[in-house]
């Protein structure tokens, strides 16, 4: 156990490490090295999830009421990580060619630009991975910054449009989140004279002020209906791999927060049940239908976000089967809407900075391999034969196991039913529209293999989750970790004992 | 050894006059004694550091009495440590007007005309202001600036020693009317002193006006002392009216972050607005002191109040020697402005997050609704003065560089967490040796001292 947990470890501080060596190579030598200290960690995760039980490292302790920095690797940390470790390792090689094709679009030297670039790049994605391990409230807060600023800088130097006020805007915006999750933090420290998670989770309590600032900031950063204008602005004007791993595993974290709080304490949730569901499928619907009206390719890959993030705050509401659904449906739209947006990063690079959704039509017969991803990218959306099937289950049964299959609880059904159902459907549209019908050129055209192949591995991935032996190992994990069999959430925190306790 | 300290500094100041390096070397030296004097040598260690860069920073000006101002400044970072040491009452007065009056004079040093020439080549907005006030200065000094601010700190200093006094008094002769008034107008002293809204009114002006390298010793080394020496006071004085009362000072609080924000925002001259941000800042410190109705809870203000000045004086000092120097390396003013914003893990973070944690504890929850509003606010103009004060050239071995280098590497020191630990732990040893926080010492030491142990084997 020992060994192992020293790999793990070696292995999570392995991307932070690159961050700072990767610079100081050419770009394609940086890229590599940024690809496998990301696949490493990835390898180690699953090597994990079916060899080495739930353990924790202790880091550093703090008087109270802050307590203990430690990293946790229990089965939610191990999905989330798992994802932010293929998407982040994928896109790093995709974005070989899109970033020096950007470069040289901006006037700038291509050598220089790429090393500050894959020093934020790294930064990013490895303060991710940190967050979701980290197991401290304070701890988890500083990587949810760094994940911010590093996004922040990484839109404010080479986005698109109006690049320096989308980045202000998304700064601002996400700032905001974040102070306000902070101050539910330090109203959890001052009633529980602790942010260790392990010592939470083991009957802590967060009073309804604490757990609504959480609550408020998270659902700025997820972002629902209403605090999401930032979103699209930021989605569709960052540079394609940074929208590529913003909108599949950055705005999901708070997804992950709320997660966590919700695990220590469900009683918020529960009393205010309904209306969060209610607001969560409203959310999610009307995202659904804002895709139909975009006509900037990446505009509606954002708002297809904000519709899926409301699956994630729909299964938040859901009890113990929801929160495994919470889980799964993270992974499976990071791996869908990363495939999509490196498949609108493919046409932007092959045609020339084309988003225009009206002047496309037709790509499949120039582009079919990048096509056929966003093919995969959609089933997973739309949670079909990939890990999202899954997903839609635990969400469903979350359903019917919280409201019971009544004529009063018919509504949330058919209304979950249709949020679904939404997805499959704009996804078919926006297929239909962007890659079939009338070709404006039937002629084939050379694209690298870094701008397809990644994307082709990670839909590999999220297919290969589904089956066994990958599902059922994690989602039993997920099983001990929410609570099920143990009596459930509604006794306030209880069947968190696969997390507390563990070996360190 | 502060004695020693004190002989070491007026010799360098002294004989600087024939070989003005010296002024610099005695203050340095100086500083090392204080340091080896200082009770707590976690806090030392910072004052330290920030009174070197201070130093450091004057040789970007070119001052009449250049050697001499050497000797001031370590002056008064000596004292600055030296608060640490003491809990004489009168002493602490003392130190307050030692740490003031040596800027009554620096506040008023500029270059001197003919030699300082080409020295703020670039600098961008606020130069012609700068300039057009010097040439009324006479014999190479701002007297005008001097005057505006000499008159505000005297003010802020007579009503401080007067509010002491009364609150001194009330501790062996309670009077509930003297209490209450000793307690404003010691905090209103405080406000003039610092620079807390809506007592802030010389602050961007003289901020604008006067040479940036005194401006930014006024802004971070000036700062400490005050502070200290309120918190001292509030909390050796408190009786059950002061929950009553603090809400007076987290009202001053609030409307503080408020207008140095917003007066931020709206203003477009560098020094305008780190004057503005002074405001804000000073802000967000006066919040600490409503600990002193639960004296229990002293560290936690303490240890946010401190780290926070000290981010704040970092900071400071590196965007006024941007300013001094026509810009600074980009990467560098950047961090400095994530500090500022407090963007964890850098310095401004855990100053925010150890206020957050104290006003919990007073149950002061609005007052921490207005600080975070007022973290978010903030982005937007210290992100433009990043980009404004940022050097488009790349790196060039300077002094500006330099100082920016320096105070990066200090904000960077709460990287790695256990340095906040060490210091957190030291702050509540502080609280016990100064006979404040009797009901949780035991705890609050015990915990500390098993924290160092661990902090040593990991």
């Amino acid at each position: 156990m020992d060994t192992l947990s020293n790999l793990l470890f070696l292995c999570l501080l392995l991307p932070l490490v690159v961050a700072f060596v990767a610079p100081l190579f050419s770009p394609k030598r940086a890229t590599y090295l940024s690809f496998l200290a990301f696949i490493l960690p990835f390898f180690a995760i699953i090597y994990s999830v079916f060899k080495v039980a739930p353990f924790e490292i202790p880091l550093t302790t703090f008087s109270p009421p802050i307590g203990e920095f430690y990293l946790h690797f229990d089965f939610i940390s191990y999905a989330f990580g798992l994802t932010i470790c293929i998407v982040s390792a994928m896109i790093a090689l995709f974005a070989l060619p899109y970033m020096k094709h950007r470069f040289e679009e901006m006037g700038r030297e291509v050598e220089s630009e790429f090393r500050k670039y894959i020093f934020l790049y790294d930064l990013y994605a490895a303060s991710m991975l940190w967050l979701v391990f980290s197991g401290n409230f304070v701890l988890l807060y500083v990587f949810l910054e760094i994940t911010l600023i590093t996004a922040f800088l990484l839109i404010y130097t080479y986005g698109y449009g109006n690049r320096k006020w989308v980045g202000m805007l998304y700064l601002i915006w996400c700032a905001v989140a974040g102070v306000l999750t902070l101050a539910g933090i330090v109203l959890v420290a001052f009633e529980n004279d602790t942010l260790a998670l392990n010592v939470l989770m083991a009957g802590g309590k967060v009073s309804t002020l604490a757990w609504a600032f959480i609550f408020a900031g998270m659902i700025i950063e997820l972002p629902v209906l209403g605090p999401h204008i930032w979103l699209p602005w930021a989605h569709a004007e960052a540079p394609t791999p940074v929208s590529a791993l913003l909108s599949p595993l950055t705005v999901g974290l708070a997804g992950y927060v709320l997660l966590r709080t919700a695990l220590i304490d469900y009683s918020f949730i529960e009393t205010y049940r309904i209306p969060i569901l209610a607001y969560a499928i409203f959310s999610s619907i009307y995202g659904g239908f804002s895709v139909f009206k975009q006509t900037d390719f990446k505009r509606l890959l954002a708002y297809s976000t904000v519709s899926q993030m409301g699956y994630i705050l729909v299964a938040l509401c859901l009890g113990p089967f929801g929160l495994i659904g919470l889980v799964i449906q993270y992974m499976s739209h990071a791996f869908g809407k990363s495939i999509l947006f490196s498949s609108a990063g493919g046409i932007i690079a092959v045609h020339h900075g084309l988003r225009d959704i009206n002047k496309m039509g037709g790509l499949h017969d120039s582009i079919p391999a990048i096509s056929n991803a966003a093919v995969l990218g959609f089933l997973n959306l739309g949670g079909m034969l990939t890990v999202g099937m899954l997903g839609e289950f635990f969400i469903l049964r979350g359903v019917v196991e919280t409201f019971g299959v009544t004529k009063s609880s018919l509504g949330i059904i058919l209304a979950v039913i249709f949020m679904f159902i939404l997805s499959v459907w704009y996804g078919f549209y926006t297929i239909r529209k962007v890659f079939y019908g009338k070709p404006r050129s039937t002629k084939r055209l050379e694209i690298s293999r870094y701008l397809y192949v990644p994307l082709y591995i990670i839909g590999i991935v999220s297919v290969l989750l589904l089956f066994p032996p990958l599902s059922t190992v994690l989602i039993q994990g997920l099983n001990l970790i929410s609570g099920l069999g143990l009596g459930g959430l509604g006794v306030g925190g209880v069947g968190v004992g696969g997390v507390g306790g563990v070996v360190p | 050894m502060f004695t020693v300290a004190l002989v070491v500094l007026t010799l360098g100041a002294v004989f600087s006059f024939k070989f003005r390096p010296l002024g610099l070397v005695g203050a340095v030296v100086a500083l090392l004694l204080g340091l080896y004097a200082c009770s707590s040598f976690h806090y030392g260690v910072f004052i330290f550091a920030i009174g070197l860069v201070n130093l450091l920073s004057l040789g970007a000006l070119d001052s009449r009495i250049k050697g001499v101002d050497y000797g001031l400044v370590g002056l008064m970072a000596l004292v600055t440590m030296y608060i640490f040491n003491t809990s004489d009452f009168a002493l602490v007065l003392a130190a307050l007007v030692l740490v003031s009056v040596p800027t009554y004079i620096l506040v008023m040093l500029r270059d001197v005309e003919g030699n300082g020439e080409g020295k703020g080549e670039g600098v961008r907005k606020g130069e012609g202001v700068r300039k057009g006030e010097g040439v009324r200065g006479e014999g190479g000094a701002n007297v005008e600036v001097g005057i505006k601010y000499i008159t505000f700190m005297v003010l802020a200093t007579v009503l401080f020693l007067i509010g002491a006094v009364i609150l001194a008094y009330t501790k062996s002769a309670f009077d509930g009317f003297l209490y209450v008034l000793g307690y404003v107008l010691l905090v209103l002293g405080l406000c003039i002193e610092v620079g807390v809204a809506p007592m802030h009114e010389w602050v961007p002006d003289v901020f604008a006006a006067a040479d940036p390298i005194p401006i930014s010793i006024i802004a971070s080394l000036a700062k400490i002392v005050p502070f200290v020496a309120a918190l001292f006071i509030l909390i050796y004085t408190a009786c059950p009216l002061t929950a009553s009362v603090s809400i007076f000072t987290a009202v001053l609080a609030a409307v503080s972050m408020f207008t140095g924000n917003i007066g931020a925002l709206t203003s477009k001259e560098p020094a305008r607005v780190l004057g503005y941000s002074t405001v804000a800042n000073m802000g967000y410190v006066l919040a600490c002191l409503v600990v002193a109705a639960k004296p229990e809870f002293f560290y936690f203000a303490l240890t946010g109040g401190l780290i926070l000045l000290f981010a704040n004086a970092a900071g400071k000092i590196g965007f006024f020697n941007a300013i001094k120097g026509g810009g600074a390396y980009s990467p560098l003013v950047y961090l400095l402005a994530f500090s500022f914003i407090g963007v964890p893990p850098l310095m401004g973070f855990w100053g925010k997050l150890f206020i957050l944690l104290s006003l919990a504890e007073m149950q002061y929850y609005w007052l921490i609704g207005v600080l975070v509003v007022n973290s978010a606010i903030s982005i937007p103009y210290y992100i433009r003065l990043a980009g404004e004060l940022g050097s488009a050239t790349g790196w060039e071995t300077n002094l500006t560089n330099i100082v920016c280098v320096a105070v990066v590497v200090l904000t960077f020191v709460t990287v790695f967490f256990v340095p906040v630990e060490w210091f957190f732990a030291n702050m509540q040893a502080v609280a016990e040796t100064i006979g404040i926080g009797a009901g949780v010492v035991g705890v609050g030491v015990g915990v500390s001292e098993g924290v160092v142990v661990g902090g040593g084997g990991i």
